[in-house]
């Protein structure tokens, strides 16, 4: 709407604000963030399930709400599209949809059996110099880039 | 107070991986090409910044306000780590973006977004379900597991 940002924040401004929410979040309220986590409370309190840290169900409505501020208010506002820009010029819609779920499926899993995801355990966990989350970071910085490879000989170089 | 603090949390945090683009697949996919660093150094400068504040906090025996003494949660790694994150990245460079990031993916307007949120939902889910009594807690964000407040 108002078209006051940028169009990519660079990163030595995005990455140390970040780092500041860590340290803030862990200062104030001895509380570590994450977004699984936040998946994980809000999973549980759409099954009425007892015993779930509802701030972490307003942190997941958060970040959703912050990420419409900026891409809708304080950015020119983007129109609705299917996104996944460079998928979506090798892959038809209808392949792209199994792809992207699947994919999806796949890393809310294996968050679910490391204990965390790139914010859990990628920066707050490896910020509180945790080996547990240095060991899921250095492995999933390593098989994604793997698999990244494999997709781009398996595509013939087009992803 | 907890859940203003998670609300306002959630949208800087939203914010600013909106403002540095991390919600768009094209990000990821070049970061993970290695075609550009840029998200590398994000993650890194956010932990240059965070881990001597935290050590510095912890070192003086911080009193948090809301949460009695800073506790770092700190453990060793074990087999279901390396598997989980493996099963991690395999999933993160298909789908090309994290739990975080996807939520930003459909306020941006990208529609795809809303295949890989319930992705990553049932995806926790099944684990969930086969491994209901021993969620695996003591690092990242699972802590809250297993002293679940407000």
């Amino acid at each position: 709407m108002f078209d006051v940002l940028p169009d990519r924040l660079p990163w030595f401004i995005g990455g140390p604000i970040l780092g500041f929410l860590i340290v803030a979040m862990l200062a104030l309220a001895n509380q570590p963030l994450g977004a699984s986590g936040a998946y994980v409370q809000t999973s549980s309190f759409l099954r009425r399930q007892g015993g779930v840290a509802v701030w972490r169900v307003w942190y997941f409505v958060g970040m959703f709400i912050g990420g419409l501020l900026v891409t809708q208010v304080l950015r020119q506002g983007a129109e609705i599209r299917s996104g996944y820009d460079a998928l979506r010029e090798v892959f038809p819609l209808w392949a792209a949809i199994p792809l992207v779920f699947g994919g999806a499926t796949l890393l809310g899993y294996g968050a679910a059996v490391a204990g965390g995801c790139t914010s859990g355990h990628g920066m707050c966990g490896t910020a509180q110099r945790s080996p547990a989350s240095l060991a899921v970071t250095v492995t999933f910085m390593a098989t994604a880039i793997a698999t990244t490879f494999v997709l781009r000989v398996l595509t013939g170089g087009a992803l | 107070m907890m859940n203003l603090l998670g609300l306002l949390f959630g949208m800087l945090f939203g914010g600013v991986l909106a403002a540095s683009n991390l919600h768009e697949y094209d990000t990821i996919h070049a970061m993970l090409r290695l075609d550009e660093f840029d998200v590398f150094w994000f993650m890194a400068s956010a932990i240059t910044v965070a881990l001597p504040g935290l050590w510095l906090l912890e070192r003086i025996g911080f009193r948090t306000p809301l949460g009695g003494s800073l506790i770092l949660s700190r453990s060793m790694p074990e087999r279901h780590h390396v598997e989980g994150g493996a099963l991690f990245g395999v999933g993160w460079a298909i789908a090309g973006t994290c739990p975080a990031p996807a939520l930003v993916m459909v306020s941006s307007g990208a529609m795809l977004g809303l295949v890989a949120i319930p992705g990553i939902f049932l995806g926790l889910h099944l684990r969930e379900r086969q491994h209901a009594d021993t969620l695996h807690v003591g690092d990242g964000e699972h802590r809250e597991t297993v002293s679940a407040g407000t």
